[in-house]
């Protein structure tokens, strides 16, 4: 057997009236290997996830590219045959437990519906599996849970839910979207913990989708990093965040205040705000914010391979990264 | 000698009453802030911080009066809030301002900025139109936006752009306090920095003092001097930040501290 990417994206551009949103990105998950994608609002990372799933928003639409899983094409599948590769072969958990949960159905049977869809399955048989599954995901009484309802639970064990019917089927990828952004710190302290452990005991691969790099440094292996509709940087966790080789990166890193950094100092803001699509500019979609910018940022810079053929930046003055921050 | 504090808490309680059921027997209520006491001096910033539902919003808005004690006294400069009548309360509010979270629903879509900024000096009957635009342009000056900008409709901006709009709207005034309840919780990181390093700014130039409230504990080590811990409506532990993070007392605080991310990766280059 060949080690072939869970899911590889090829040149995948998503446009909203036109403009690119997602501007010719690649990127791909290995076998049981979580991938961070990071970003901050609007650089197009939530419509990369829902370009995977063929769930983007009606004004939004795919236009080039191709998205494989497992070696073989979803992109051109249609919606029913998707149907099939949703739940069963992607699982999804979203950054609002209690809002992704229907109000009005048990706990229980929101779990056995994802089993229901993938074949005849008894309904005791069902119940069992959710149970098992609730428990596998640390829910304390899961027999008591299965007959609650969403508003019994607290936001993480709603999560928690997400989680069990996101893996009760087993999925071969995990598409998480800021699945711990709405949780008190604790809760997501524990959620974590649960997403590590599920992957090392099913080597589920996961796409994680987050604007949080403490998250990243605790969970995701590989990371790849977006600024408006592309990929700026891209490699092994421990590379990008201890030799950022983009000034963005560099930035967002040094840009967050920390428990062990200094205090009542001004922090190195990246100055300005993220652009609007239409009003990117010519070359590198950074320069006006970037403090390293010379004429030359006027062309798209490629991502090219820093120090180690793995890690890669879309940067002309990557060996001047350390002056940022 | 002994300095007065600004605003000091003392044996707070708001609880909420519950009913159990339509027209139902009121239930045990709901104990959201449950006696805390705690002193907030000028020119400094105090951090509440908890988890959602630990009461430190509650806390907030009972010291802005926009939430009834249950018991307990607030004193703001010297005088109890209780026994304030109307027209202390106004001069009362003048001083203390609140900053919340999502400038997105803090702001009037339909009114343009420099009304925004200004509605509270005319609550207060302050100036003539002439010196509140004026008043207006210092203030977008102040949070570091062009006095354009005061002609405009906060559709027209950023989140963060919005937030400095909010926190020139709660210096219009010219308050001692300003409350941040989640000031920078539903920003990006670089523009919450941004918004970090405007208050640290404003805290310098013009001496305010912050009741800080959030669940950010980074957040909260980089712009507080002291801190009070919050859990389930009590205060388990309060102390400078130093203490709290070097020190920390109370089993609450050190599981919350644990539960912050932390990566040598992170860590500030020497």
């Amino acid at each position: 057997m060949t080690d072939a990417p869970v899911l590889e994206m090829r040149d995948v551009t998503v446009s909203i009236n036109g403009n690119p949103v997602v501007d010719h990105l690649s990127l791909h998950v290995d076998p049981g290997e979580t991938l961070a994608l990071v970003g901050e609002s609007g650089c197009g990372k939530s419509l990369t996830a829902l370009s995977v799933l063929n769930l983007l928003p009606d004004v939004a639409t795919r236009s080039a590219g191709a998205i494989n899983l497992q070696g073989s094409r979803i992109d051109t599948l249609s919606q029913r045959q998707m149907d099939a590769v949703r739940g069963s072969r992607i699982g999804m958990i979203f950054q609002e437990p209690v809002a992704s949960l229907d109000p009005l159905m048990r706990i229980g049977r929101q779990i056995t519906e994802a089993l229901r869809l993938s074949g005849p399955v008894s309904s005791t048989e069902a119940e069992q599996r959710a149970i098992a599954m609730l428990d596998r995901v640390g829910i304390r009484e899961p027999a008591l849970r299965v007959t609650q309802y969403p508003f019994e639970l607290s936001g993480g064990m709603c999560q928690r839910v997400m989680i069990a019917i996101a893996m009760i089927r087993q999925p071969a990828l995990l598409i998480a979207d800021e699945p711990t952004t709405a949780l008190d710190v604790t809760i997501q302290a524990q959620i974590l913990e649960l997403m590590a452990d599920l992957r090392r005991d099913l080597g589920t691969a996961v796409l994680l989708i987050t604007h949080d790099m403490g998250v990243v440094a605790e969970i995701a292996d590989r990371i790849a990093v977006m600024y408006a509709g592309r990929i700026v940087e891209t490699g092994p966790v421990n590379e990008v965040l201890g030799t950022p080789a983009h000034p963005y990166t560099a930035l967002l890193l040094r840009t967050v205040p920390r428990i062990d950094g200094p205090r009542k100092k001004m922090l190195p803001a990246i100055e300005g705000i993220v652009p609007e699509a239409t009003d990117w500019p010519e070359g590198c979609r950074f320069r006006d914010r970037c403090p390293l910018a010379t004429e030359i940022c006027a062309e798209m810079p490629l991502l090219a391979a820093k120090g180690t053929e793995s890690h890669r930046a879309a940067c002309w003055h990557s060996d001047r990264v350390a002056e940022v921050a | 000698m002994s300095i007065e504090p600004l605003i000091q808490v003392r044996d707070l309680k708001v609880h909420f009453p519950v009913r159990r059921g339509f027209l139902g027997r009121p239930g045990d209520p709901v104990k959201a802030v449950d006696g805390i006491s705690f002193d907030l001096f000028a020119g400094e910033t105090l951090a509440i911080v908890g988890e959602s539902g630990s009461g430190k919003s509650t806390t907030g808005y009972a010291i802005l009066g926009m939430e009834q004690p249950t018991s307990g006294t607030i004193m703001i400069a010297g005088q109890d809030r209780a026994g304030m009548n109307a027209t202390d309360r106004r001069a009362i509010t003048r001083r203390v301002q609140i900053v919340f979270q999502d400038p997105a629903s803090a702001l009037n879509p339909r009114m343009s900025i420099g009304d925004s900024i200004t509605e509270p000096l005319q609550i207060h009957g302050i100036g003539s139109a002439k010196s509140r635009r004026d008043k207006a342009a210092e203030l977008l000056a102040l949070v570091g936006l062009q006095p354009n900008a005061a002609n405009r409709l906060p559709g027209a901006f950023s989140g963060g752009q919005r937030q400095r709009v909010v926190i020139a709207r709660a210096l219009a005034l010219d308050p001692d306090v300003i409350v941040c309840d989640e000031a920078v919780s539903a920003l990006d990181v670089s523009i919450q920095s941004q918004i970090l390093n405007l208050l640290l700014q404003l805290q310098g130039d013009l001496g305010l003092a912050y009741l800080f409230i959030s669940h950010d504990l980074s957040v909260v080590h980089h712009i507080a001097d002291r801190i009070a811990v919050m859990q389930a409506g009590v205060i388990v532990e309060q102390g400078t930040v130093e203490a709290i993070f070097d020190n920390p007392q109370s089993e609450y605080t050190r599981q919350l501290l644990d539960a912050v991310p932390s990566s040598p990766l992170l860590s500030p280059r020497p």
